[in-house]
């Protein structure tokens, strides 16, 4: 009987040391930290205030468009490209929200995909038959699409006056305008009257919830968006040449540098979970990861994560306003940029996401 | 009797089913290391590494298209950087191909994932050696090289011809040796060997389930890992079972240590250690599968060590001996393979045995002046001594 007794407790004993070896990697266990306050921060402090004032910026461009449409001079013009670079310095506070209404319409892919594309622009409005909505028509649209049409159309400012005599030029860049304001109004709606909801109560630390996909988006954005697309293909990283053309806001010519500098600065504010523009900061990567304590190599990972924007930020501001400048005269500068940016992904995409459980569903697919 | 047999038995299925699922606390290891690399799931095969054998094929059409003087740089250089489609090689399934050797040369997650501007640097030195190449060397071609100007020189005795650049450089010795490190050895040990490639994303959560590709039969760890073992073996027959010295990149000068006495046993070393990172994939025990690929990467790494001591020793007879030829011919594998020392792999370590400053010192010194015209055996031994010492082998072991 004393026999069976031990035999039993020993066998149990096994079996919970089994199972207890088994459990890692469920990946759903709760660490404690207060995600719903995260999210409620992240939509009512941050995304959803952004969207307003893109919104905002978008209304005014609108407005600005119409003026100038009804009398294109040269005043109308400079007023109309300002509000252009105002809504597109608002809008690198955004591009990082592919979530909810924003994913279901591909909206960033009809807002901000560069670099734009002449000839499809020419011959939309050559037929005047076009659907902007359109995934084929994606490099065709948006603040790239606008750029071209506020600057490339002609060689100077006499030239680019007088092609809006034409009215198709005319019809293309209202349209332009309004669709971008038309998109934003739509997933920023959306926002505001139920997805803000479905957002914060999504808590769990699945695949599909709220926590997960944004922060999979975040880190997308900044290995994409921001580190590729704005530096790392017009510095040549993945090709054998550079590319002077594929710059953010190639034919303005002066103002690649200030768009990555508020697109840094929106993901670090991101990071660190700052309202809009405000300097007030909420629950965020950064106080989660506070929370979880991390060391690495002795030092704080928020830390470390912090320090590594900063130093990026430095390259940046050594750079020429016009990247595509930059990139003829001296890239290593840019590839230097490029660097300091890459050193945070591996923060990010691998000790942040490791410290917080979450998994990474996407890959910097370069295998064979 | 029979409870206490009831009861061994009981605690033996207990411990047995216990110690499949541990990785870590094995008290005597169960993975065998397979006779052969072949790994199968449901029946088919699951070793694929189709992209490093195209690569392997490339740069050896390369190296040799480098020795014939009617080559255009555009040429050379379309052979460096392929672009799908483009009629570049003599295969046409390479001319097929969406490969190519250049965006993997200094292309490593480890090393060069946020050293972008080092990586261009590197792969900057291969573009200005083929340029040379076709630019000095082609054109002199039928002239006899001098000290500053390049040319021919033929080897004592009636040997080879050997054309060289203005400082002496056998340029397709730079570019055949200085893909071993930069695009051969570095892919394997800093990048697909790496716990940062093998790990990254879901991949060991799909590996624990046995979730495959899209399509594949394979996992991704599974096919990392099988990338790794490409670049070494992808140009052999059999890559389940390998005779070596299938190419003229690592697998060749692998080869070449096997056969020294000093070094014997070394193949059998690595192939056994890919084996059994691989079959420990499988098993899912990824402590295993990185202690050996550790000693891979100390094993590798030294195959660049010892054949740089041993041309650089084999250069400087031959300099003794008056045969400028043949002392540049050797000379200039030694370049290549000192060229190729910063991109091996300390075991247990994130560094390379010889960080790019230090290799860069000694290129300087060999290029120094007229290059290998002027070259003394003092710093040919003294580069050779520091090699050696640095990987705990002896001058005299890689002559």
């Amino acid at each position: 009987m004393i026999k069976k007794i031990v035999l039993s407790v020993f066998a149990i004993a096994l079996m919970v040391a089994c199972s207890k070896s088994d459990d890692s990697g469920s990946g759903s266990q709760s660490d404690g930290f207060d995600r719903q306050a995260m999210l409620t921060n992240w939509a009512d402090n941050i995304i959803i205030p952004a969207f307003q004032d893109l919104n905002s910026k978008l209304l005014t461009l609108k407005t600005d468009k119409d003026t100038f449409l009804a009398t294109p001079n040269l005043t109308n013009l400079d007023v109309l490209r300002a509000s252009w670079l105002e809504a597109y310095k608002t809008w690198q506070y955004v591009e990082m929200f592919d979530i909810g209404k924003a994913e279901e319409l591909n909206y960033a892919d009809q807002m901000n995909i560069y670099p734009t594309s002449v000839t499809l622009i020419q011959n939309n409005i050559t037929t005047g038959e076009y659907d902007l909505s359109n995934p084929n028509l994606n490099a065709a649209v948006g603040f790239p699409a606008v750029d071209y049409m506020l600057y490339g159309l002609a060689n100077n400012n006499t030239d680019i006056l007088t092609t809006y005599n034409n009215a198709a030029n005319a019809q293309y860049l209202s349209d332009l305008v309004d669709q971008m304001q038309s998109l934003t109004a739509i997933v920023l709606n959306d926002w505001t009257t139920g997805y803000r909801n479905v957002f914060v109560n999504s808590t769990a630390n699945t695949a599909t919830s709220s926590t997960n996909k944004l922060t999979n988006d975040f880190i997308y954005y900044y290995e994409k968006g921001l580190r590729a697309n704005k530096f790392g293909i017009p510095a040549g990283v993945f090709s054998t040449t550079t590319f002077n053309d594929k710059v953010e806001a190639f034919y303005n010519k002066e103002v690649s540098k200030v768009l990555s500098q508020e697109a840094l600065k929106a993901v670090q504010n991101f990071f660190v979970g700052i309202s809009y523009n405000t300097s007030v900061n909420g629950d965020s990567f950064s106080s989660y990861l506070n929370y979880l304590n991390t060391i690495k190599n002795g030092e704080d990972l928020n830390e470390l994560i912090n320090n590594q924007f900063n130093i990026a930020e430095g390259k940046i501001q050594q750079l020429d306003n016009n990247f595509s400048q930059q990139v003829e005269t001296d890239n290593t500068k840019m590839l230097q940029t490029y660097d300091e940016l890459q050193k945070a992904v591996v923060l990010l995409k691998v000790d942040m996401v490791q410290a917080m459980n979450i998994s990474v569903d996407f890959i910097d697919a370069d295998g064979d | 009797m029979k409870k206490i047999a009831l009861s061994l038995l009981v605690i033996s299925s207990f411990l047995t089913s216990c110690s499949s699922d541990d990785d870590s606390n094995n008290l005597e290891q169960q993975i065998e290391t397979p006779a052969t690399y072949s790994f199968e799931r449901d029946g088919a095969s699951t070793v694929d590494f189709n992209g490093q054998s195209t690569r392997i094929a490339m740069a050896g059409e390369l190296t040799s298209a480098l020795k014939i003087e009617t080559n255009t740089e555009a040429q050379l250089d379309g052979m460096f950087a392929h672009v799908e489609g483009n009629d570049d090689f003599s295969e046409a399934s390479l001319n097929a191909s969406d490969k190519d050797i250049r965006s993997k040369v200094a292309a490593s997650r480890d090393y060069f994932s946020s050293n972008a501007t080092l990586s261009n640097a590197i792969k900057s030195d291969f573009d200005l050696w083929i340029a040379d190449q076709a630019n000095n060397v082609f054109s002199n071609w039928n002239t006899i090289a001098t000290a500053g100007n390049a040319g021919q020189l033929q080897q004592a005795g009636g040997g080879a011809v050997r054309y060289i650049n203005a400082k002496g450089f056998e340029i397709n010795q730079l570019v055949a040796k200085g893909l071993i490190g930069g695009l051969m050895t570095d892919q394997i040990l800093n990048n697909y060997l790496s716990p940062s490639v093998l790990d990254e994303g879901s991949n060991i959560e799909d590996n624990n389930s046995d979730v495959v590709v899209t399509g594949k039969s394979y996992t991704n760890m599974e096919h990392k890992w099988d990338e790794a073992f490409g670049y070494l073996y992808g140009a052999e027959l059999d890559a389940s079972m390998p005779v070596l010295g299938a190419d003229s990149f690592l697998n060749e000068y692998l080869d070449r240590l096997e056969a020294d006495d000093d070094f014997a046993g070394i193949a059998q070393t690595v192939f056994n250690a890919f084996k059994l990172g691989r079959a420990a994939i499988v098993a899912k025990d990824y402590d295993l599968r990185d202690a050996q690929a550790n000693i891979i990467k100390e094993n590798l790494s030294k195959v660049s060590a010892v054949r740089a001591v041993h041309y650089l020793q084999a250069g400087k007879v031959k300099l003794n001996e008056g045969d400028m030829a043949s002392a540049f011919h050797q000379l200039s594998e030694g370049f290549g393979f000192i060229y190729s020392l910063q991109f091996t792999r300390q075991p247990n370590s994130s560094n390379p045995y010889f960080t790019n400053a230090e290799v860069m010192d000694y290129i300087a010194e060999l290029s120094e002046g007229n290059g290998f015209w002027d070259v003394t055996p003092e710093t040919l031994d003294m580069i050779s001594e520091d090699i050696a010492a640095r990987f705990n082998f002896t001058v005299e072991a890689a002559n």
